[in-house]
């Protein structure tokens, strides 16, 4: 039997979500509109350039003599999108990781926050010149990992073995980790002191010569800031995905998550795979830290951590729109990444400002949300087309004296007996 | 039995419906007489559910009239079959949990002046049917507070405050608790009696004997016949039902039990309160032969399981094959020892799972199914293709089919397939047929004895007196967490193993185990 494409479980995760993002960009678009022509100051004209930016901006290359928006391939341009991207599918793998298993792991800020601090300190405490550049950088990424990972047990333990809720026990950690961070480079010999201006940020890591490799990506991409890191970012992405479905270790983590109880029966230790699962979310927030910070141009400024940092929460976005999928969250980092580009171009190069990007992420974070709503509505559009109940096909195992009619179809056709469902 | 010659009250004629790739209901009459307690008995999937779904108005028959006394009627939805008198008590309770038992039966036909509630001409009817029929519910506790049986009673209600003639119960015995399955079917009886016209669904063969007076047996979505309860026997229904002579006796030659293969001492484990839920329990299940424990539901067996599985912590020896394995882990014990779950939804199967995940559940990590931390997908779908043959799983896609779409006798072949392939020399199986049709019932008690007679030792847990006695080699009876008597199936009744249950009789310390 031919299944439409509409048939696939993943064609429709994929359809629901560009659906998500259609809407967010038109609700943009919609938004811009009406404010042009609501003020007098930026007028139809205006509106219409602030589209064509959301939807364009990517490929904006600044206004040419007359005044008109130019658009064209700006290396610039994707070159900072990759690398804002690169913390931005870490955090989203962290989340999806911790999804997969079962858990919520909204202590992504706090993680990342831990892994920043281990990250910088390694970064910048050992002397480049005792030591090569290169090997400060592996252990500083490494210390970043591990720092995170750390922190991600926490909330792993006190789920595991008290059964506290871990919503609750991250965000606790979440506000320990911003007052332990501020307390650690507060006073500390990192303080970026001679510029006289900046009294409260941590110096680049490059000023110990310690800095992400280029990897040749400047190359590709002159004018912008990215580096070696989204290449480490894909590759972990792909790691994630074969640890998640390909391993044995996959298999426990996502059995607990999914069902506690049967897990244990069948003998899987139920308790360490749960810190487990919350180790490798942490450990990848870390990581995120550790290549954001490492790139050696990014500053990090400590002095008002009293707030979290958003990019650690901007990894649930990204999760969802990839439904989890490690391989999906390599493509949403990159869009969520390419909207903050967006906001850029569209602030630079009219009178908006960056804030509508947030309002589109926004929409489609909520559009994500139910984006099983829209699978759901896209799965019944694909049985009417085809008229044939997937579940009916008689089993290829099954012998063939008794298919069984009406063996399956309760669970489907008859709402009312509500299937296997509890 | 009533008049032969009383007319019928709905009659549903030649109904066809069909879902996408299959018809669940071809060409099946059904006539209901006035006051009439008819049953509908069919194994799961045989289009019961579908039948009285068209009948409630939930779906249109492609094919085929309902009358009601006579006239044509046309039921397009729920409505329309509550204004025809029709009520339906549904398998899965239709309640809002957080309204009270009151507003839950009211909803949807609330007596209004001016806009306003009159809760209290509700609650004077209401507290009327109660009274009247025994149907004990308390108005204002919350139906999540309630137990099941309750919620039962309030459907009923339901049915009742809608002043409904024909009443729908769609296997309405499978959640409740012995008695309460007695007073639901004294219920029924008394609804008969005032002429109220009953369909009752079940695929359970003594009840249907004891309350019914005519049977329709359905069969694969085929109309098989309609017979008069007195006229037959609970044999030759089920031969109707499955299509095939049924042995509902086991068949199974004495037992020859072999050498200790668990021996328990002084095993206890705690309760959710001060008291041990399991009491100082020894026993020793031998090779070769099936030991059941009996008992009434909540004496104590689940937590006897749980402790000797390892899921729940215990105290006293257990020798398992020799070893001790008293203080071992869940999967230690597992070396020696299958577990088919009481709840297969909680613990037998990973629902979100497919079919082949579910089958390794315990084995993922032999080499045999994982190279270097790497699962070897082959060989499980193999594996799990295998076992798919072999006990004769059916599901929509084979080994990539997610557990939760398979049907509930399938879920629990499936689960037998896993855990007697895992080829242990104690076969633990938690009420194994729990819910489940005739033809699989036959199944599974044949493989359990097929096990025995390959000289495993099985400890069976069952609430089924019926399986109890036909299945098992010697009983031991548990009674609120201790072993009250050790009988033998051949040489006891089934009154006398009642009175062991309900802890009116025990045997002296030492006579027993």
């Amino acid at each position: 039997m031919k299944h439409s494409l509409l048939e696939k479980e993943g064609t429709r995760s994929v359809l629901a979500s560009i659906i998500s993002i259609l809407c967010g960009l038109l609700v943009g678009a919609v938004l811009i509109l009406i404010m042009g022509l609501s003020n007098d100051t930026l007028g139809p004209t205006s509106a219409w350039e602030g589209i064509r930016l959301i939807f364009g901006g990517l490929f904006a290359t600044g206004r040419n003599g007359a005044g008109a928006l130019t658009f064209g391939f700006n290396p610039s341009n994707f070159g900072n999108m990759f690398f804002r991207a690169t913390p931005l599918i870490l955090v989203g793998l962290s989340v999806a990781v911790a999804y997969k298993t079962g858990l919520f792991n909204i202590g992504a800020p706090g993680q990342y926050l831990l892994g920043t601090a281990a990250s910088l300190v390694i970064a910048l405490g050992i002397p480049t010149t005792s030591v090569p550049a290169p090997v400060v950088w592996l252990l500083s990424f490494l210390g970043g990992v591990a720092a995170g990972a750390l922190w991600g047990c926490i909330p792993g333990l006190v789920k595991a073995f008290l059964n506290i809720n871990e919503v609750l026990a991250c965000i606790m950690t979440n506000w320990i980790a911003a007052n332990v961070v501020t307390w650690i480079f507060d006073g500390s010999v990192f303080r970026n002191t001679t510029e006289g201006t900046k009294t409260a940020y941590v110096y680049k890591t490059s000023v110990n010569g310690v800095q992400t490799a280029k990897m040749g990506l400047d190359k590709l991409f002159p004018g912008s800031q990215i580096n070696g890191g989204i290449l480490i970012a894909v590759v972990i992405a792909i790691g994630v995905y074969v640890l998640m479905s390909k391993t044995t270790l996959g298999y426990q983590l996502k059995a607990c998550g999914s069902n506690r109880h049967a897990a244990r029966y069948a003998g899987i230790n139920d308790k360490r795979n749960i810190v487990l699962s919350m180790a490798i979310a942490g450990a990848l927030s870390g990581a995120a830290a550790s290549l954001y910070w490492l790139s050696g141009n990014t500053e990090f400024y400590w002095s008002t951590y009293q707030a979290l940092p958003a990019i650690g929460f901007n990894g649930i976005p990204v999760a969802l729109l990839a439904s989890s999928n490690p391989i999906a969250v390599i493509f949403t980092g990159i869009f969520m990444s390419m909207l903050d580009i967006i906001g850029q171009q569209v602030t630079t190069l009219t009178a908006y400002n960056e804030y509508i990007t947030d309002v589109i992420i926004s929409v489609i974070v909520y559009m994500a949300a139910f984006s099983l709503l829209i699978k759901t509505f896209l799965a019944g559009r694909a049985k009417n087309k085809v008229g044939i109940n997937v579940n009916a096909e008689p089993a290829p195992a099954a012998p063939p004296v008794s298919p069984e009619p009406g063996g399956e179809p309760p669970v489907q056709a008859s709402p009312e007996k509500g299937g296997e469902e509890k | 039995m009533r008049t032969m010659e009383a007319e019928n009250i709905i009659e549903m004629l030649h109904i066809t419906k069909e879902f996408p790739g299959i018809i669940a209901n071809d060409d099946i009459t059904l006539q209901l007489r006035h006051g009439e307690i008819h049953a509908l008995l069919g194994e799961n999937g045989a289009g019961k559910s579908t039948l009285m779904s068209v009948l409630f108005g939930l779906y249109q028959p492609e094919k085929g009239e309902i009358r009601k006394n006579g006239q044509v009627v046309k039921i397009n939805n729920p409505n329309d079959a509550t204004a025809l008198g029709i009520g339906m008590v549904h398998q899965h309770f239709k309640l809002v949990d957080v309204f009270t038992v009151l507003d839950n039966i009211i909803l949807g036909a609330e007596t209004t002046k001016m806009g306003f509630l009159q809760k209290k001409e509700a609650r004077a009817k209401v507290e009327a049917l109660s009274e009247r029929y025994g149907l004990k519910v308390d108005l204002d506790a919350r139906v999540e507070d309630i137990t099941v049986g309750m919620q039962q009673r309030v459907e009923i209600l339901k049915m009742l405050y809608r002043d409904n003639e024909i009443l729908i119960f769609d296997e309405p015995t499978a959640v409740l608790t012995p008695q309460e399955i007695e007073e639901l079917m004294a219920t029924m009886r008394e609804f008969a009696k005032e002429g109220k016209s009953i369909l009752f669904i079940s695929h359970k063969l003594n009840e249907i004997m004891e309350v019914s007076d005519r049977v329709t047996v359905l069969r694969k979505g085929k109309y098989i016949g309609t017979v008069d309860t007195k006229d037959t026997d609970k044999q030759s229904l089920s031969n109707m039902m499955v299509g095939r002579p049924v042995q509902l006796e086991v068949q199974k030659d004495p037992a020859k039990p072999g050498e200790v293969v668990l021996d328990l001492k002084d095993f206890s484990v705690k309760g959710h309160h001060k008291k041990d839920a399991v009491h100082n329990v020894s026993l020793q299940a031998r090779a070769g032969e099936i030991l059941c424990i009996a008992g009434i539901d909540g004496n104590g067996q689940t937590e006897f399981i749980h402790g000797l599985t390892g899921l729940e912590k215990s105290t006293g020896t257990v020798t398992l094959c020799g070893k001790d394995i008293s203080h071992a882990t869940i999967k230690g014990r597992g070396e020696n020892m299958s577990h088919i779950p009481e709840d297969r939804h909680k613990h037998g199967l990973v629902l979100d799972f497919t079919l082949e995940q579910n089958m390794v559940l315990q084995r993922f990590q032999e080499p045999e199914f994982q190279h270097m931390g790497f699962i070897k997908q082959g060989a499980v779908r193999q594996y799990a293709e295998k076992l798919i043959a072999q006990y004769d799983v059916r599901s929509g896609q084979g080994p990539i089919t997610t557990a939760r779409s398979m049907s509930g006798g399938n879920q629990q072949k499936a689960i037998i397939a896993r855990e007697l392939d895992r080829n242990k020399e104690l076969v633990v199986a938690v009420q194994p047929t729990r819910g489940l049709d005739v033809g699989a019932i036959e199944y599974i008690h044949g493989q359990l004895v097929k096990e025995r007679d390959e000289g495993k030792a099985i400890l069976l847990v069952s609430l089924e007196l019926d399986e109890v006695m036909s299945l098992s080699d010697r009983i031991l009876v548990m009674y609120e967490g201790e072993i009250v008597g050790e009988l033998d199936p051949k040489k006891t009744t089934v009154q006398e193993l009642g009175l062991y249950m309900a802890g009116a009789k025990r045997q002296k310390e030492g006579e027993g185990a």
